[in-house]
């Protein structure tokens, strides 16, 4: 088939659940041209150059040829994931100000506790002997859970986050030859009301911290000032969606993975000590974002002998990197104590994932909570039903149950 | 318990320093301040960010002293 459909077949939902042929034929190729102008690249090496490359914009407002993606979202700006330097530096810094270091280098480890206390108490409610849903009961209460602790968000509210989040990221499913206008109305939309909450319960902090994260870009001044009003909202919204969307796939493919792979499982088991390389290994083999849809060449670059126009969009496969050949001995092996994994689940370069810390450790304790009762469970499907969404690509639903 | 960070593959991640930061400290925006002698209540946080680490620069026991030799 021509390589020109290849991002039409990867979007195809009956690709969801094993796309990795098709990123096989993908890195064959090297930088791929699409029919609708776009690019797509999935080899190790050289979206590991692109992530580095200054002349590669995060800021889709710099394109030339329009994307499935539909226009930019003008009315309200793009938070830091979608802006350049020095705007994205400015904003990114003061956001890590509460997260992490330098100033605040405890403020993740310090949850250890707290994650590991909600993850017992939702697998201390699983029914007995009954089916349970990995994603419904437990792989996303958890990350949710801990965001809104984190942002100091009342978890009460947390329905309306759900709808409005499932909205904002159904905007990023760039399903080719669907009209997206109503798609992308429903998520600006979304995008607009999540913001304004957002926007008037860091007001209602101002002058009265209550010790979370809301709290400190509200009232805390640094040498660079703080976030102003717009950018506080955007920040916070950014921030409250990847807490929804992309560990609740994490610790799901994991759970999914093991159950695959008793011998992985059995492993772990026997040595908990090495879950941490296991969540490594899970990222680099199933990467809860599989691509980075919204980068754009500022000038004429080539790749891979393909010149890649100006404005052109440009599609970073990082789940095909991942199992490229040439970077990876055996890279269709999920090996928990691989080697040298220098995989690219949180990306790389100056855009690389900031909430990665929270991730590890949330999926850490996660599938260590879960580990001693996955012996005794088996999948009731496989594969099980995927989220629509190829870009946060993960299982809707995953129904295990006691085996035997 | 020995570590050596590769200060010439560190790139100022930080995951380090957010899962062991009594041992990792970023010193101002970017650059890395290290304890080279772990306590052993650390050594789990320790190795944990070794894995962690996205270049893998830091060595950790008898695999530091081998390679700073």
């Amino acid at each position: 088939m021509s390589t020109e459909t290849l991002f039409r077949r990867i979007a195809d939902y009956a690709s969801r659940a094993d796309p990795y042929p098709l990123y096989a034929e993908l890195r064959e190729h090297g930088a791929v041209r699409q029919d609708d102008g776009s690019y797509l690249v999935g080899t190790y090496d050289e979206i590991a150059a692109l992530l580095h490359d200054p002349r590669i914009s995060s800021d889709r407002r710099r394109r030339t040829v329009p994307d499935a993606l539909g226009p930019g979202q003008d009315d309200v700006p793009p938070a830091f994931i979608g802006l350049d330097d020095p705007e994205h530096d400015r904003l990114r810094r003061l956001a890590m100000r509460p997260f992490g270091p330098p100033h605040s280098p405890g403020r993740v480890d310090a949850l250890r506790g707290e994650i590991t206390r909600i993850a017992g108490e939702l697998a201390d409610g699983f029914a007995d002997g009954k089916r349970i849903d990995v994603v419904d009961d437990f792989a996303y209460p958890l990350p949710v859970t801990v965001i809104c602790r984190l942002l100091g968000v009342p978890s009460e509210d947390e329905p309306r986050f759900r709808t409005w989040s499932d909205s904002i990221v159904a905007g990023f499913d760039a399903t080719p030859d669907e009209d997206p206008e109503q798609r992308l109305r429903s998520a600006t939309e979304a995008r607009r009301a999540m913001a304004l909450y957002l926007g008037e319960l860091a007001e209602s902090r101002r002058g009265h911290p209550t010790g979370d994260m809301l709290s400190a870009l509200v009232n805390d001044e640094g040498p660079e000032g703080s976030l102003n009003p717009i950018e506080l909202m955007t920040t916070s919204v950014l921030l409250l969606i990847a807490g929804h969307e992309t560990t609740v796939n994490l610790i799901t493919n994991g759970v999914l993975t093991l159950l695959r792979h008793p011998d992985a499982l059995a492993r772990l088991r026997d040595d908990p000590a090495l879950m941490p390389q296991a969540v490594e290994e899970l990222l680099r083999y199933e990467p809860p974002v599989q691509m980075l849809p919204q980068r754009t060449p500022l000038a004429d670059i080539e790749v891979s002998g393909v010149t890649i126009p100006q404005g052109a969009p440009l599609i970073l496969v990082l789940a095909s990197g991942n199992r490229d050949p040439l970077r990876f001995a055996e890279p269709d092996r999920f090996d928990i104590t691989r080697p040298d994994n220098q995989h690219l689940g949180f990306g790389s370069g100056i855009h690389s994932c900031f909430g990665a810390p929270l991730a590890r450790l949330e999926t850490q304790i996660a599938l260590t909570t879960l580990l001693p009762r996955l012996g005794d469970l088996r999948l009731v499907e496989d594969p099980p039903p995927y989220r629509t969404n190829q870009v946060l690509r993960g299982p809707r639903h995953l129904l295990v149950e006691a085996a035997g | 318990m020995q570590i050596v960070v590769d200060l010439n593959r560190c790139q100022g991640y930080a995951q380090c320093a957010f899962l062991a930061p009594q041992v990792f400290a970023l010193h101002g925006e970017e650059a890395l301040a290290y304890s080279p002698a772990v306590p052993d209540d650390q050594l789990d946080r320790v190795r944990k960010a070794a894995t962690a680490c996205p270049v893998q620069a830091i060595l950790v026991g008898e695999q530091a002293g081998a390679d700073a030799g």
